[in-house]
């Protein structure tokens, strides 16, 4: 028996842990291989063409694992955090895949809802590892090995090693920020140019969830909070020389919270900040282009003014 | 304190019979129109959805009529619409103007959210709690009989005998229930209204189409965003039927009083297509499309505003729903710069399907009654 897993949308946070639990159980776990430009263009002809970029990325890693695998598996993302939900789109993924192709094998779509403390929808995972051909005792403990990792996930940021020089914070979500093809290997270019890309995965969540408080009206998606709560923390501490808010086309959460990010700092007077918009039509020189630029006024402004801007007065370029 | 509220449908109707139980000073918002689309894109994040830049083009024009309080409505997720009034908010501050805010929370936040959210504009002093509870729900009964009227209009306009009669009865059945105070007078006005129906003169033999109207609520609702389409599909003589109404989503408890089935038996429905809530209408979508193809609807017309995130899970899982229960659907998607033009050749399209569609059933029907 092999099961799929696609790499994309939220096997960026997840992934681990969904293989681990599949290898635990003794199935043959079979995750897609990195995005290509091929994945996309078919994910884009198959998929809704309204759709944000990743679900059409995720459709073309279904479709890569179409003839590859006797079953994927597509967790369904409730919420991430407690009092929060996920956006629509993880709700309806396993719906969305199903429908994408009628010869597609069997979606496994057990819930992952972080915010229900009841852990209800453990016992969907149970069911999925005792159909998978796990024994009652090898299931109960792949299950308890998943929602131990998910749980250390919730509260832990990954570690990032100490680096030199300037720094930029990359907020985005994982899933755009960290696949190459997707993002245009946004990454790279930014350590290229000579400046280390922070990313939201190396934030504390309490201490983002703290920043996040700060707002006027609390943000109820589970990563977008966490995100802004990101920014807030870079911004007021200094700790990043600009921010990259890297979204997606047709992106929901992000195109509000992208407008209110770029209204809080502007009232509060931020480091500068940077809007990139990614879709399948993204062409590299563009993207070059404008993450020069804005490393090189980061860089000149450094030199002038010492790095520290007047409050207002940042330039905060969009677009 | 001159408050204002966006348009959507019947709301303009229910903010009147507010305004006249807690003696409240409202300001009429103006007709959505070219003008405020303009006005509220130029304004607005671009990936924004449709209602926040309408809305927030129809804030400015009533800021400008010499508005002071915006009311809106807010919510949990994960539908955008509940972070709606905080970036309005926000964009209309930037833009200089002075006003407050309130954006009324539904009590499927929290019943206290709700409660606190409707005494920003209600104090304690002036309204007690067991009338503020009795009006509301006397508003409640009202808000039904309104919706309850339109869907029979909507069934009716297809098959009447002058045109122009189902939309004259309408208006006046509206006229007559907005006058009515007291739970009694509304149901006196409500056999009233109704009895105003029954004298239509209607031709019920005429073959027509049946055509369920699914969607996002404020796009099914107002008519300059989806072209008119209750009345466009009245002159082509279908009768329609509507899964989305005011009254169905501020009914307490999920009982859809107006559509008729509840939203466990909606969520039952949607069952093999879409297994989970995806936040605003996006499960009633899918679920009324299935009870409308179950019960030998001809067509079904599904609007959304571009982008919205419920509404496109809904449409890639519409394709599925068509393809396995064979009724045709159209997913029109409606953003600021959608043509006349092209939605009407596109319905036009469907409604020929569904004719050719229908007149090959009969003729099948007919052949294999005529053999047997």
């Amino acid at each position: 028996m092999r099961v799929g897993i696609p790499r994309a949308m939220l096997f960026h946070h997840y992934g681990e842990y969904w293989r681990h639990f599949l290898e635990n159980l003794g199935v043959e776990a079979v995750v897609s291989e990195a995005t290509t430009g091929d994945m996309i263009t078919a994910g884009a002809v198959h998929a809704d063409n309204e759709t944000c970029l990743p679900v059409k990325v995720f459709s073309g890693h279904m479709l890569w694992l179409k003839e590859r695998v006797d079953a994927v598996l597509v967790p369904r993302v409730i919420s991430e955090q407690y009092g929060t939900v996920a956006c629509p789109k993880f709700m309806g993924l396993p719906d969305l895949t199903r429908s994408l192709d009628p010869d597609l094998p069997p979606v496994l779509s057990p819930s992952i809802h972080l915010g229900d403390r009841r852990y209800l929808w453990a016992r969907e995972w149970y069911s999925v590892s005792r159909a998978l051909g796990g024994t009652r005792l090898g299931s109960a403990s792949a299950v308890a090995e998943l929602l131990y990792g998910l749980e250390k996930h919730r509260v832990q940021a990954i570690t990032q090693p100490q680096a030199d020089g300037m720094k930029i914070g990359v907020a985005g979500h994982l899933y755009n920020v960290h696949d190459h093809r997707a993002s245009l290997g946004l990454l790279d270019r930014v350590r290229g140019m000579g400046a280390t890309p922070i990313t939201v995965d190396q934030v504390l969540p309490s201490r983002a969830r703290m920043h996040a408080a700060t707002l006027s009206r609390k943000i109820f998606w589970g990563y977008e909070s966490r995100l802004a709560g990101a920014v807030l923390y870079w911004s007021r501490t200094r700790s990043v020389s600009g921010i990259l808010f890297v979204t997606s086309f047709a992106c929901g959460p992000g195109s509000l919270v992208g407008a209110l990010l770029e209204d809080q700092l502007g009232r509060e007077g931020s480091v500068p900040l940077m809007t990139i918009t990614l879709d399948e039509h993204s062409a590299e020189a563009g993207l070059v282009t404008r993450l020069e630029a804005f490393i090189d006024m980061l860089k000149r402004s450094k030199r002038t003014a010492g790095g520290q801007f007047a409050p207002g007065g940042a330039p905060g370029g969009t677009g | 304190m001159k408050i204002a509220v966006p348009r959507m449908g019947n709301l303009s109707l229910i903010i009147r019979d507010l305004a006249r139980r807690f003696d409240l000073e409202t300001l009429e918002t103006p007709p959505f129109s070219e003008q405020n689309m303009e006005i509220g894109s130029a304004l607005a994040p671009e990936f924004a959805c449709l209602p926040l830049k309408a809305v927030l083009g129809s804030f400015v024009q009533v800021l400008e009529m010499g508005a002071d309080t915006l009311v809106t409505g807010g919510g949990h997720g994960p539908c955008r619409f509940g972070y709606y009034g905080e970036i309005q908010k926000r964009i209309l501050e930037r833009e200089g103007r002075r006003f407050r805010m309130v954006v009324l929370e539904p009590p499927s936040v929290s019943i206290k959210a709700f409660h606190d959210s409707i005494r920003t504009l209600l104090p304690r002093q002036r309204v007690s709690l067991p009338a503020l509870l009795k009006e509301l729900s006397q508003t409640l009964s009202k808000v039904v009989v309104f919706d309850k009227l339109e869907k029979r209009a909507l069934a009716l306009r297809g098959l009447e005998a002058e045109p122009g009669a189902v939309d004259a009865a309408l208006e006046e059945a509206q006229a007559i229930v907005a006058r009515a105070y007291t739970r009694k007078e509304i149901e006196e006005a409500r056999l009233e209204a109704e009895a105003r129906f029954m004298q239509l003169p209607i031709e019920s033999g005429r073959p027509h189409l049946k055509v369920g109207l699914v969607g996002e609520i404020f796009v099914v609702l107002e008519p300059f965003f989806n072209f008119d389409i209750d009345r466009w599909l009245g002159r082509r003589g279908a009768v329609v039927e509507r899964s989305v109404n005011i009254a169905d989503t501020v009914f307490p408890m999920g009982r859809n009083p107006v559509f008729g089935y509840t939203e466990h038996a909606v969520a039952r429905a949607a069952d093999p297509y879409l297994t989970h809530e995806v936040g605003g209408d996006g499960l009633l979508t899918v679920g009324a499309s299935v009870i409308f193809a179950r019960r030998g609807f001809d067509a079904i017309v599904h609007f959304l505003p571009f982008t919205c995130m419920p509404e496109v899970i809904a449409k890639g899982v519409l394709s599925r729903v068509s393809s396995e229960l064979g009724i045709p659907i159209l997913s029109l998607s409606i953003d600021e710069q959608t043509g006349r033009a092209g939605v009407e050749t596109r319905l036009e399209a469907l409604l020929d399907l569904a004719w050719s569609n229908k007149s090959k059933r009969d003729f099948a029907a007919d052949y294999a009654s005529a053999g047997a």
